[in-house]
């Protein structure tokens, strides 16, 4: 009777004869054996409880298959090894529903029903064996479909909450389930069945058997060329995204993206935390930007720091008491740290923490020290970028400052060559002929020239200033209408055409002299950048509590690739031809310090041939008082 | 002021000694004319001056393109060639001279840092390194007066 419903164990007791159905039932029992085999070896390496349950669940299998190899050696079995055959028989659907309660929350009813139905089970048997009547072998086979299908579909069900290798081999496993369960029922009815389909369904039943070998086989103990392949999607997916990475604005948002994507990758939480330098700390990001610093060699992610090796805990609170109240809080049952190192740098760790442990403990490190190996990658190369980046930052401002210094010197010399050589021909020429009349062309050009040095020094003073954030002194209420007539009135010349349009009185507090400069400054550039003859429009008004000041030249404007850096220092619009347009380039960064310490904006808009638009914002009462 | 000049010995070991040079002298004891090229009308002005009050002919030009007319029409002793000007720089009017023949003595007028290697590379006899002052302008230009273009 026992025979009947272990069929699927020992078929070939029954039928001595090697034919097909007897190999196939060969390879099945083989089969069975090397994975208890398999998962016996990793309970040894890893004596979780997962791991023992899945060394419990394949040794029955394996303890079932050996009773009925020697029962058919020695031909009639002593009863107690059918007895005890009977009791592992009919407590393999529970182990099977303890190894779902491994990795998957298994509710504690469902729990109680199958330990009351284990019982009731083993009770009939006992009570009615050696006859067993066929109520109760219904009851039996009835009993281990019904578990096995529900674990098939817990199975199932955790399969689609992860991600890779884990959601391959679930699914292997739920499959190798729902053909065990039907396995044993198509074995549980073949005898109540006719001749003829015995026949058939003992084939059917020997087929299901192999199959759930192999799906288990997959499932339990998949070789390491089919872990790989089955890593390969989500490691592709991660890397596909990778390349681009170091290229975000922020390290911030390239520990975000990778924490996605070994989240998903693993279907697990994921956390990086990185190494800083000035504290000698790992440090997290929160999701609301708030930062953890930690020390090396606390928690599980400074162990695997200090250790420079995965450390993996399926009882964190046990083994990080520190930590409990957050393990509890975010119900936490697993933990994986892997170190993130380039070379010799290290310079991070990624923490992955789930709700159960990873039944495959194994795969899930191997894979997150994949991952952390190419996050090491990545943040080596945004590194590298970043250092890339300061180096020419640094090349760069050390080329404005040489081009400073060069274009500075270059103005201050011309005034002064004229000043020098034109002030010692004045005397040589009072010297040689006292009564001489006064050569005024030759004086007027040294007071030119030497108001025009006044000048130059001035703008280098005042971008020093202005680098200290002194520009603007004393404030007084000024009119920028009546302001902008003067400037306009005294730029004005036979060449250039300077109009103001203003219908009414723009009154502010402001430094004068400065909002004055400012204003010079803007028509002198208006007019040095157009040609002869065309108008420089001033418009002042008020607008939403503003002072607005517009100066419009038609002039040869400003390229758009130009336009972000013109009110930077030292910057000159590439179509100015530096040999035709002297200027050490401070004119503008000059008006944007006396705009920005007045607490308004200047803006421009330009078109290249047409000509450019200085835009002025001042407010006009700013809180501050009158000094 | 002296040793601004230092920097820049004339190249007397070239002198420009073709015929279309010795045209432009007025003969020998004569002074020549001087041709005085600079985009800043205050420089401009200010050696034209100088050079006229000391007795030179001279003859100023503010654009490349004004030096080459004025060389057409006469040619010079010596030209003071500014090198940073708008359109027609330094370099394009000693490119055109020689484009044509005419191997005038040059003297390089810069404010720029390199005044010596923009003098080698149009083959100038020598620089002023702006700015100069009235000893060195006038000695440079003496070096020059009746010998006929050649430096000595």
């Amino acid at each position: 009777m026992l025979r009947s419903v272990s069929y699927w164990l020992g078929r070939s007791i029954e039928s001595p004869a090697l034919n097909a159905l007897d190999l196939i039932s060969a390879v099945t029992q083989l089969i069975y054996v090397l994975i208890f085999i398999s998962v016996a070896l990793g309970a040894v390496r890893q004596p979780t409880r997962a791991h023992s349950d899945m060394a419990l669940f394949f040794g029955a299998v394996a303890f079932l298959i050996l009773a009925s190899r020697v029962a058919a050696l020695v031909g009639t079995p002593p009863p107690w090894l059918t007895t005890v055959e009977i009791a592992v028989l009919m407590a393999l659907p529970y182990v099977l529903l303890r190894l779902v309660d491994d990795f998957t929350h298994v509710r504690s009813a469902i729990k109680r029903v199958a330990e009351l139905g284990l019982a009731a089970g083993i009770v009939a048997t006992y009570a009615t064996a050696p006859a067993l009547p066929t109520p109760v072998i219904l009851y039996v086979v009835l009993y281990f479909f019904a578990v096995s299908i529900y674990c098939a579909s817990a199975f199932i069900r955790s399969a689609r909450r992860s991600r890779g290798v884990t959601r391959r081999r679930m699914e292997a496993i739920s499959l190798g389930s729902i053909l065990l369960g039907t396995d044993i029922l198509i074995a549980g009815l073949t005898p109540l069945a006719g001749p003829d389909d015995r026949a058939v369904l003992q084939a059917l039943g020997q087929l299901l058997g192999l199959g759930s070998g192999v799906a288990y086989y997959l499932g339990f103990a998949p070789p390491a060329i089919l872990r790989r392949a089955w890593q390969e999607p989500e490691l592709r997916a991660f890397l596909a995204r990778a390349a681009s990475l170091p290229r975000l604005p922020a390290t911030l948002d390239i520990v975000r993206e990778l924490e996605r994507g070994a989240a998903n990758s693993t279907g697990t939480t994921a956390r990086i935390g990185l190494w800083q330098d000035d504290n000698s700390k790992l440090r997290f990001w929160g999701d609301d930007d708030t930062t953890t610093d930690l020390e090396p060699g606390k928690h599980f992610a400074g162990r695997a720091f200090e250790l420079q090796r995965p450390i993996f805990s399926t009882d964190p609170i046990r083994d990080n008491p520190d930590g409990a109240m957050d393990y509890r809080s975010r119900n936490v049952g697993a933990v994986l740290a892997a170190p993130i190192t380039a070379g010799e740098r290290r310079l991070g760790v990624l923490t992955l923490s789930a709700e159960r442990p990873p039944i495959f403990a194994g795969s899930d490190i191997e894979l997150a020290s994949l991952l952390a190996d190419q996050a090491a990658v990545i943040l080596e190369s945004r590194a590298l970028i970043d250092h890339a980046a300061r180096v020419r930052a640094r090349e760069e401002a050390t080329r404005l400052k040489e081009d400073f210094l060069s274009a500075a010197a270059h103005d201050l010399k011309t005034p002064l060559t004229t000043v020098v050589a034109q002030a010692e021909f004045l005397e040589r020429r009072a010297t040689r002929e006292p009564s001489a009349p006064a050569d005024l062309a030759g004086i007027r050009r040294v007071v030119r020239e030497s108001k025009r040095l006044a000048g130059l020094v001035g703008d280098l003073l005042d971008a020093t200033r202005l680098e200290q954030g002194r520009l603007v002194g004393e404030r007084e209420p000024v009119d920028i209408a009546t302001l902008a007539q003067e400037v306009c009135s005294h730029d004005t010349s036979d060449l250039t055409l300077c109009e103001v349009e203003a219908s009414a009185p723009v009154v502010g507090v402001y430094d004068r002299r400065r909002v004055e400069q400012l204003l010079q400054n803007l028509v002198e550039n208006a007019r040095k950048y157009s040609p002869e003859q065309t108008p420089i429009t001033i418009k002042v008004w008020q607008e939403d509590g503003e002072a607005r000041v517009s100066v419009e030249d038609f002039g040869i404007g400003i390229p758009a690739a130009d336009l972000p850096r013109i009110f930077e220092r030292f910057s000159r619009a590439s179509n100015v031809d530096d040999r035709r347009f002297h200027g050490m380039g401070l004119g503008l960064f000059i008006c944007r310090g006396i705009v920005e310490e007045h607490g308004g904006r200047i803006w421009v808009e330009s078109e290249v041939g047409k000509g450019s638009t200085f835009h002025v914002a001042l407010p006009i009462a700013d809180g501050r008082r009158l000094n | 002021m002296k040793d601004l000049w230092a920097g820049g010995p004339p190249r007397g070991d070239a002198p420009p000694s073709s015929g279309v040079a010795r045209q432009g002298t007025r003969g020998e004891g004569q002074q020549g004319t001087v041709l005085v090229v600079d985009d800043d009308t205050s420089i401009l002005d200010t050696v034209t001056s100088i050079l006229s009050g000391e007795g030179f002919d001279v003859v100023s030009a503010s654009s490349g393109q004004e030096a080459l007319d004025a060389v057409a029409r006469k040619l010079p002793l010596l030209i003071l060639l500014d090198m940073r000007m708008p359109v027609m720089d330094g370099w394009a009017v000693a490119r055109a001279l020689r484009g044509k023949g005419i191997r005038v003595p040059i003297i390089v007028m810069t404010a720029a840092e390199s005044a010596r290697r923009w003098a080698d590379e149009v083959g100038a006899e020598g620089y002023l390194a702006k700015p100069f002052g009235l000893d060195e302008l006038l000695a440079t230009v003496e070096r020059f007066r009746g010998t006929g273009g050649r430096a000595n």
